[in-house]
């Protein structure tokens, strides 16, 4: 049996010298961008369909931090309303949470889903795994604890945010954790329930926090990365600013600091964390609106740079029906020992109602997503400063409101 | 406080319960059948050694061997009490001595019920349910987190193995409801699933059951949308959940919207449907609370917590569809205090509805509850009232006809007692035995079969 010993030994070493894609793959510096979008509603508004929309669903592209290059985005998984994206820390998982989809229109919200897609580390393609109920409506947000082990949702209709179990290949499983936020706040037109908008995991995974906008506070909960529980921290919350509407919340790399964006009032509240009791303190009310603006604000995302050094945040505008703007992108700079911010700059978004952007890893450029006007605008980030500067490149596609990245191999 | 797990041991080796019968006998047997086959090479020994285990296996089954078809667990569930503060004052049902669920055993044949024993510890378990097979049941745990209505966090639900020779109960796994102030659980037909009503945060939800009985992931959650007149009804308030007869369709009472709801429900995948077929509304104001249909699947009857009223629903099995063809007042022409029915059932025979009710003359005095006694006319399923029986307690939120049908447990809630009834089959009349067990805040009882 000699020959076919040999030839045994032949097919193993060749096996073993094809690059093994999945194991250890060569990174390239190159991502992939994915973009989230609404893909319409089937509710009426005023007696008229609302909510048209020409998506598909998640759409990617290829994008080169060293040449600023972008592909033009190609629909990546069909998918009703991926409003809010994560990605897995492994890089080889997405989940997405889909909004209502069987929904009549606000009123009749009756359930959100979350999905997890595999990704093609080579083309960017999406797989779906598995899609489970979020257990609540609206769901708007959704992360991943430090460990990959399980994702977190906030479900802006229902008041409530869950947990649901990642197994170990992607797929979702049980439900570990359901809270219910209770309580109103000032405005009755946005406040007359809870509405939590965002939960994120502190930088040691031992609390979530979530920014409620239907009752103006903070949530801190205990977060039990063994079995995925959430426990309600003592105290329960901190006060946000009356009236605001904490939509978005971000700690700072060293997570010595967390900044609460205000939706209504366009507030960034500074508070140091006390990582040992999971507590917060104010430091400062910085104000992105400047006092001569007369209209509403409706502010959306925030995102501290890769370098930690300034702190970037997005404000939706309009002064009248159809009077959009003036939208803007607005640029702070944090102070290192004491993580107060001082204004830098105010950027118009080249598009209208910027929900969100998102800074690409190696902090060179910022893609702002402009849901009304379709379009994602690329900015270059002068890294000293903070200072966005528009590029030529811009994206096309329909209702964007979510921007995530992952590192593209091959 | 109560007498150790022994107890029921010897409570239950009475002698009269020392006797082969069939199973143990059928369990020997097979025994003998197993022991041949795997001691083909093992022939000197075999005979010795297929007595040891003959003589071992009829003392391992023993308690379990010795149930008759008339030996049933009743499983008590509770509320072991809130940390609720009201105005910054303790509130509400928190002087409970309650520690979980208890178990007792009933004898079908004698009447005879034992003392109860703690089951499990598990805070609030204010609604149980059996798996069809009896070997598993399942435990919601109302808001054990409450430190008060304005921070109801999250109820719970707990899946249990059944010990079928003691009754005792162990902890598989436990999960989140999915909603707030879980009020009611209950199976679909093939045991795969369980179903919450949530009436806190309005909504329900399906949790899959695994092979070995623990709970796995959340199949379906939908939110209720809708109110009604009373204050309490400002938001959707579910408050009962279970399967159509044959497991196509899932029926929610909504206490809020004052609307019986159908969905259509997908065995496998576990997922509900958004609201429809259409639903069918009570009178404004009634609040449903607790559905059952009839054995034949032909009717569904709603009881109304505020109005005590039932209404009689046509139900087309092939649509999913309930058409109200009668609404039975429960409550006395001449009472006029505060109604709040409870618990629903229909007796296996199908000829008797039982209604339970909880009333009050002021705020101060209670008083009569009742359970309401109902004839079914066989062809339409209409109501014709029989009686009204005092229910030997206070508050009876909840009662049990056991699976022969010969008797009535009924749970008063705040006489912490389960009054045993003897109900005449052909009347339908109950009257009280005099029995009675002492459990402190008893929400719901089940029945499992003993040792089979």
């Amino acid at each position: 049996m000699k020959n076919i010993r040999n030839l045994a030994l032949l097919g193993l070493v060749a096996i073993l010298s094809v690059p093994c894609a999945w194991c250890s793959p060569a990174a390239t510096g190159d991502y992939f961008v994915y973009f989230g979008t609404y893909t319409g509603f089937t509710y009426m508004k005023e007696g008229l369909p609302a909510g048209g929309s020409n998506s598909k669903g998640i759409y990617v592209s290829r994008f080169k931090p060293a040449t600023g290059e972008v592909s033009k985005p190609e629909l990546a998984a069909e998918i009703v309303n991926p409003a809010f994206l994560a990605v897995h820390p492994n890089q080889r998982f997405l989940y997405v949470a889909t909004e209502d989809p069987l929904s009549l229109g606000p009123d009749f919200d009756h359930a959100s889903y979350v999905s997890a897609f595999s990704i093609d580390a080579a083309t960017g393609k999406l797989h779906l795994l598995n899609t489970l109920p979020t257990g609540g409506t609206s769901t708007c947000y959704l992360s991943i604890d430090k460990t990959g082990r399980y994702v977190l949702m906030a479900n802006f209709g229902s008041s409530s945010v869950t947990v649901l179990r990642i197994k170990e290949d992607g797929s979702l499983g049980e439900q570990t954790a359901f809270m219910k936020q209770v309580g109103h706040g000032k405005d009755p037109s946005f406040q007359s329930q809870a509405h939590p908008h965002s939960i994120d995991v502190s930088p040691d995974n031992r609390f979530a926090v979530v920014s409620d906008l239907g009752v103006d506070k903070l949530f801190i909960y205990r977060f039990d990365a063994a079995s995925g529980a959430l426990s309600p921290d003592t105290p329960p919350f901190v006060e946000a600013e009356e009236g605001g509407g904490p939509r978005h919340f971000v700690f700072d790399s060293a997570g010595k600091f967390g900044y609460a964006l205000h939706e209504m009032s366009g507030f960034v509240v500074v508070m140091a964390w006390d990582p040992a009791s999971g507590t917060f303190t104010k430091v400062q009310d910085a104000k992105s609106l400047t006092p001569d603006f007369i209209g509403a604000n409706d502010s959306a995302e925030i995102a501290i740079h890769p370098n930690g050094k300034f702190l970037y945040e997005s404000n939706r505008r309009f002064r009248g029906p159809n009077l959009w703007g003036p939208d803007s992108i607005g640029v702070f700079s944090i102070d290192a020992a004491k993580g107060t911010l001082t204004e830098v700059e105010q950027v118009p978004p080249r598009g209208t109602m910027p929900r969100q952007f998102a800074i690409d890893p190696t902090g060179a450029y910022l893609f702002a997503a402009n849901e009304l006007t379709g379009n994602v605008v690329l900015f270059r980030v002068d890294s000293n400063t903070g200072r966005l500067s528009p590029t030529k490149t811009e994206l096309k596609i329909d209702v964007p409101v979510c921007i995530v990245f992952v590192a593209a191999h091959q | 406080m109560y007498p150790c797990a022994s107890y029921l041991w010897l409570r239950t080796s009475e002698p009269h319960d020392f006797i082969f019968s069939a199973a143990s006998l059928r369990r020997v047997s097979d025994c003998f059948l197993v022991v041949k086959e795997i001691n083909i090479f093992m022939k000197p020994i075999r005979s010795m050694f297929c007595l040891v285990i003959a003589f071992a296996f009829a003392i391992l089954a023993g308690p379990a061997a010795l149930a008759q078809d008339t030996d049933f667990f009743v499983y008590a569930g509770t509320y072991t009490g809130f940390k609720w503060v009201h105005h910054s004052k303790p509130y509400g049902l928190g002087e409970s001595q309650s520690k979980g669920i208890y178990v007792s055993r009933f004898n079908a044949a004698t009447g005879e019920l034992s003392e109860p024993q703690l089951a499990a510890e598990v805070i609030n378990p204010s609604f149980l349910t059996i798996s069809p097979n009896h070997r598993f049941l399942y435990a919601v745990s109302e808001d054990p987190l409450s430190v008060g209505p304005p921070l109801d966090h999250s109820s719970y639900v707990s899946a249990f193995a059944i010990d079928p020779g003691t009754g005792k109960l162990r902890l598989l796994n436990k999960a989140p409801a999915s909603g707030t102030s879980t009020c009611h659980i209950s199976m679909d037909r093939t045991g795969k699933y369980v179903f919450m009503a949530n009436f806190g945060s309005g909504s329900v939800s399906v949790i899959r059951v695994k092979e070995d009985g623990s709970l796995g992931e959340l199949t379906s959650f939908i939110q209720n949308v809708g109110h009604s007149v009373a204050p309490i009804q400002s938001e959707p308030h579910p408050h009962w959940i279970g399967p159509s007869p044959d497991n196509r369709f899932v029926i929610v009472s909504d206490l809020g919207m004052d609307q019986v709801l159908v969905f259509r429900f997908d065995a496998a995948t576990g997922m509900l449907s958004p609201p429809g077929p259409p639903s069918v509304s009570v009178y404004p104001g009634g609040g449903p609370r607790h559905f059952t249909f009839d054995p034949a699947g032909k009717f569904g009857y709603q009881l109304s917590e505020m109005s005590g009223v039932v209404d009689v629903l046509a139900w087309d099995a092939a649509q999913g569809t309930l058409t109200t063809i009668q609404r039975a007042q429960t409550v006395p022409h001449d009472f006029f205090g505060g109604n709040h029915s409870a618990e629903i059932e229909i007796l296996p025979n199908g000829k008797f509805l039982y209604e339970s009710n909880r009333r009050t003359l002021s705020e101060t005095e209670r008083a009569p509850d009742t359970i309401g006694v109902f004839a079914i006319d066989p062809k339409q399923g209409t109501l014709t009232p029989v009686e009204q029986s005092l229910s030997g307690g206070v508050m009876p939120r909840n009662f049990k006809i056991d699976p022969t049908g010969k008797y009535l447990l009924a749970a008063n809630q705040i006489s912490n007692n389960i009054v045993l009834f003897a109900i005449d089959s052909n009347t339908g009349r109950l009257s009280n035995t005099g029995k009675e067990i002492k459990v402190d805040t008893p929400v719901c009882l089940q029945f499992v079969p003993a040792g089979r």
